[in-house]
């Protein structure tokens, strides 16, 4: 599979499909990948695929740096393909604009990153190129897609706060969670907007609870749960239950399941004349 | 211990409206030993807080000859700007300062005196001007050259008055192409520009220049070209600040921290910071 | 003075501290994370890590603390100055990096002026370090003239020199006084050398090549080439011990606020945004550049130290794999170039 990827990577620079490859390459430590960024044929070696490519590189999409470097192709996963879908719908990037090298994938992380359990997206549902053998994507039910919401659903109204409360404590408001989200990419976050001061900027109870909970709304109906956020976070605070909780959500109240088809309509940004709730009327 | 943080409390005495979105304020010392004991010097800065919003750096733009209070004028340009242009006169702000280092005027002494000034930035060389008509006999010539947007955008009208007025002050204001009234009798034209024409003397001169960026860009090459080495020129830097102590660690340019060894630089000291302004 | 301390005399000792009106803050298992916290039991302390996620620098320079307090009332306000915020207290466990950090930056909030809130909590609080015996592959102290039992910043140093048995030495009046206070917890001091149980920790680059490196190449196209994979994301300076960047705002509720100081870092693109729109550092290559420039230069040639201390969080943390050593391995040896040096 590295073979096919390189070889790919090297064609599309050399003939000047695209100017860049964002790919993963080898980490600091044997355990650990990071993002690369390919401009030369000769270096398309520096490419690497293994269990732990766990980056959603799509979020370099959104950052200047990366985009200087000219037209990119992308080695996306399944999960990762999802947010390339979302981002064409919510007019961040044209589909011809860049170039997606999909790999097929039966799981990252070491342990298995929870996403991996209940994974549909095993070959990615939009690309270029596939590298790897096709694999015919599973099928889960509700309630396997959700499962690992199972004990927290448990708890009462009380115990889920104090559990929230106890977990956004910990909060440093290093903002990783949103620097790394692919969308969230917003030229001026909320936090950074004083005037009214939305958000309490002081890594306090107060400050990190509206912090938190509103990084989380404005991902509700449009996270793709790649996870990326909660790998992150220094402060170890399961990011990712409060995004399964809110597109568990979503997709009760709303039959959406973000990034996986392009002609869905999303969930928070549709105005439906007969919308079955009466508030927007 | 002290708590460096800690502002004193000030009563606006006095508002003055100066161009669209532009005020002054003279602040008194609610503690008048305080008062008593404090002392600046022309090109040092201070925090003034709008208690709720928070603090926001400006100059000292009033002369250490005028003892017994201080004034600042700034643009209203966000949160905390925007909170103390609610102010009145009677109300309670709070004064951090001052900070950071001052022109070097009795080194000044004896020779002329150029001010280059574009838009809000008179403010901080208002002090430094005032402290040196207040001892008028220690300089020789002293030329002003201001230049804003429109005539509206002028500060200080009241005193651009006096200082036309007064014959041991050569003062040429100019606004930008377009900018000026079928009544204004200045000059029409970019400071640079302006500069250029006035063309002062750069023998035993000073020249003193402070404005946005692309206003110092423009107006050093043309000091160079009539003559003014380098060491000769000073400016004031602006960066973000917040301690305005050295301490929170924002204000650096390189190694030099804008808010304890600035504000005031000399382009020569300038030219050898790196380029990260 | 030396000492040991027994394992089985931890119990005694937390208790003792307690008694004696200590706070003990020490290592502690929290799922993932092993946290430098607040303790009330022996058995809580966690020992066999390299390194607690959060730094020592919390218990001086916290997340977010009050700098002021104020009372609008119509047209007058009334101050109150924040107390009770440096508490009596012990770190119990932080390592020799956490410790040598302390030093380093009591120069900075000493510059010219004081910051009490740093300050006064330095006085307050007592550091009792365990040297590392055993390190990772992102430790890199020894790099940083410092080592996995440097003594630096440290009232107390605990060396482990049995599986049950600790060496105590200590190293500043405070500490004396500690050890004194709690005289019955501790034994006499081993007969013999004792057998220092050390990690040994792999030099990664010659730091005297680093500084020359620095002053000639502000401008050089490695510094994008790097960083090109940053997030820009504040996490990297949020747990390094020696980051001190902080921000000021004000919280109001009605008649009622703080002034509080709130940990900021210069890898936020915010950091240094004029109100006008301009930015001095708009690209994420020149905030790298400040972070490294700011510890391996700036405070150097201003302070006359290093600005980190190796413990290598920055780049366990980094959501992209940003690896500060493997940056400075790069420049201070020729030969680790992935290109050569040249300006572009
Ligand atoms: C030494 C020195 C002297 C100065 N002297 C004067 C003076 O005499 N008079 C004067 O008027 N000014 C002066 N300034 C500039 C003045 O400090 C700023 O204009 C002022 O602090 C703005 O503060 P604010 O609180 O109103 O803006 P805030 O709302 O607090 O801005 C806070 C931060 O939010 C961001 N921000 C806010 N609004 C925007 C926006 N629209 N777009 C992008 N980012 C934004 C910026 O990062 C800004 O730094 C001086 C500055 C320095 C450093
Ligand atoms: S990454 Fe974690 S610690 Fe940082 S702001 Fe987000 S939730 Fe808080
Ligand atoms: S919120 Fe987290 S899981 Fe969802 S898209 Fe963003 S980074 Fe991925
Ligand atoms: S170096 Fe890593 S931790 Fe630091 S800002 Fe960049 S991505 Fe975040
Ligand atoms: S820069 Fe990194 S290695 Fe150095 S002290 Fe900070 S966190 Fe530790
Ligand atoms: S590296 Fe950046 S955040 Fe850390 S102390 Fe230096 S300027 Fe501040
Ligand atoms: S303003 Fe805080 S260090 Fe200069």
């Amino acid at each position: 599979m590295i073979e096919a990827l390189r070889k790919k990577a090297e064609e599309l620079l050399k003939n000047k499909t695209v100017d860049v490859v964002y790919g993963y390459g080898e980490g600091s430590v044997p355990e650990r990948t990071r993002p690369v960024f390919i401009t030369k044929p000769e270096d398309v070696n520096k490419l690497t695929w293994n269990k732990y490519c766990v980056y959603n590189l799509t979020t370099y999409l959104k950052k200047q740096e990366s985009r200087k470097l000219g037209k990119p192709a992308i080695v996306v996963k399944g999960c990762d393909a999802k947010t390339i879908t979302v981002l064409i719908k919510e007019s961040q990037i044209k589909r011809e604009d860049i170039y997606i090298i999909g790999v097929t994938c039966t799981g990252i992380g070491d342990p298995p990153a929870t996403k991996c359990k209940a994974c549909d997206v095993n070959t990615p549902l939009i690309y270029d190129e596939l590298i790897g053998e096709k694999i015919g994507n599973k099928e889960f039910s509700f309630e396997e897609r959700y499962a690992e919401l199972d004990e927290y659903e448990k708890l009462s109204e009380q115990e889920k706060w104090d559990f929230w409360q106890k977990q956004f404590e910990k909060c440093i408001k290093c903002y990783a969670c949103s620097s790394i989200c692919p969308l969230c990419f917003c030229d001026r976050c909320i936090v950074d907007k004083n005037q009214p001061q939305w958000i309490d900027p002081s890594a306090h109870p107060r400050g990190n609870l509206s912090w938190n909970v509103t990084r989380a709304y404005h991902l509700a109906g449009r996270c793709i749960n790649c996870e990326e956020c909660q790998r992150v976070c220094p402060a170890d605070i399961p990011l990712n239950l409060l995004n399964k909780k809110l597109a568990k959500e979503t997709e009760k109240n709303f039959k959406y399941r973000s990034g996986y088809n392009v002609d869905d309509e999303l969930a928070m940004a549709t105005y439906k004349e007969d919308d079955n709730q009466d508030f927007i009327k | 211990m002290d708590n460096i943080y800690t502002p004193y409390l000030m009563n606006i005495s006095d508002v003055t409206d100066e161009a669209p979105g532009v005020r002054t304020f003279r602040l008194n010392f609610q503690n008048e030993d305080e008062g008593k004991n404090f002392k600046f010097q022309a090109g040092q800065f201070a925090l003034y807080s709008a208690f709720g919003y928070g603090e926001s750096t400006f100059c000292i733009a009033s002369s250490p000859t005028r003892k017994d209070y201080v004034e600042c004028t700034f643009r209203q340009a966000g949160r905390v700007t925007n909170a103390l242009s609610e102010l009145n006169a009677g109300d309670t702000i709070g004064f951090r300062g001052p900070y950071g280092n001052v022109f070097p005027i009795e080194e000044w002494e004896g020779k002329n005196l150029v001010f280059v000034a574009g838009g809000i930035a008179l403010p901080p060389l208002r002090s430094v001007i005032w402290n040196c008509l207040d001892l008028r006999d220690k300089y020789k010539n002293i030329t002003i050259v201001y230049g804003a947007k429109t005539v509206a955008d002028l500060v200080y009208k009241n005193e651009l008055k006096e200082w036309t007025a007064r014959d041991d002050v050569n003062l040429v204001t100019t606004v930008d192409p377009g900018g000026e009234t079928p009544d204004w009798t200045g000059k029409v034209g970019f400071v640079p520009t302006v500069v250029e024409e006035t063309a002062p003397d750069s023998k035993d001169t000073i020249a003193i220049v402070c404005g946005p960026p692309i206003m110092i860009k423009f107006t050093l090459p043309v000091l160079e070209k009539l003559g003014f080495k380098q060491d000769k020129v000073y400016t004031t830097l602006e960066n973000r600040m917040k301690c305005g102590l050295g301490k929170c660690g924002r204000c650096n340019i390189g190694c030099t921290y804008i808010c304890k060894e600035g504000p005031v630089f000399t382009a020569e000291e300038i030219s050898k910071m790196p380029d990260e302004f | 003075m030396e000492k040991t301390l027994k394992k089985e005399k931890l119990n005694s000792l937390i208790t003792g501290l307690k008694d004696k009106g200590y706070k003990t803050i020490a290592p502690k298992k929290d799922n993932n994370l092993i946290t430098l916290c607040e303790i009330q039991e022996a058995d809580e302390i966690h020992f066999d890590h390299v390194q607690t996620n959060n730094s020592i620098k919390e218990y001086f320079l916290p997340k977010t603390e009050k700098i002021l307090s104020y009372t609008i009332e119509k047209t007058k306000v009334s101050i109150e100055e924040p107390e009770g915020f440096a508490v009596k207290s012990v770190v119990f466990g932080s390592r020799p990096c956490d410790a040598a950090s302390l030093p380093i930056m009591d120069k900075v909030f000493n510059w010219d002026c004081t910051d009490k809130f740093w300050i006064e909590r330095r006085e307050a609080i007592t550091i009792v370090t365990i040297a590392c015996d055993k390190c990772d592959s992102y430790c890199f102290c020894t790099s940083v003239c410092l080592a996995p039992d440097a003594k630096q910043g440290s009232d107390v140093l605990l060396t482990k020199i049995s599986d049950d048995e600790y060496l105590v030495e200590t190293e500043t009046e405070k500490g004396e006084g500690l050890i004194k206070e709690l005289e019955t917890v501790f034994s006499e001091p081993p007969s013999g050398t004792p057998d220092r149980q050390v990690a040994t920790v792999e030099k990664k680059f010659e730091i005297d090549k680093v500084k020359p490196w620095l002053d000639e190449n502000f401008v050089h196209k490695i510094w994008a080439e790097f960083s090109t994979k940053c997030i820009g994301c504040g996490a990297c300076t949020f747990v390094c011990p020696t980051c001190h960047c902080f921000d000021i705002v004000d919280e109001c509720t009605m008649s009622k606020g703080d002034r509080v100081k709130n940990w900021d870092g210069c890898q936020f693109k915010m950091f240094t945004l004029h109100t006008s729109g301009h930015n001095p550092r708009s690209t994420q290559d020149q905030r790298w550049r400040q972070r490294i420039m700011h510890k391996f230069k700036y405070y150097v040639e201003k302070f006359d130290n290093i600005l980190c201390v190796g413990c290598g969080r920055c780049s366990r943390v980094c959501p992209a794999d940003m690896n500060i050593s493997e940056m400075l391995e790069i420049i201070s040896t020729d030969e680790g170039q992935p290109e050569p040096v040249s300006k572009e």
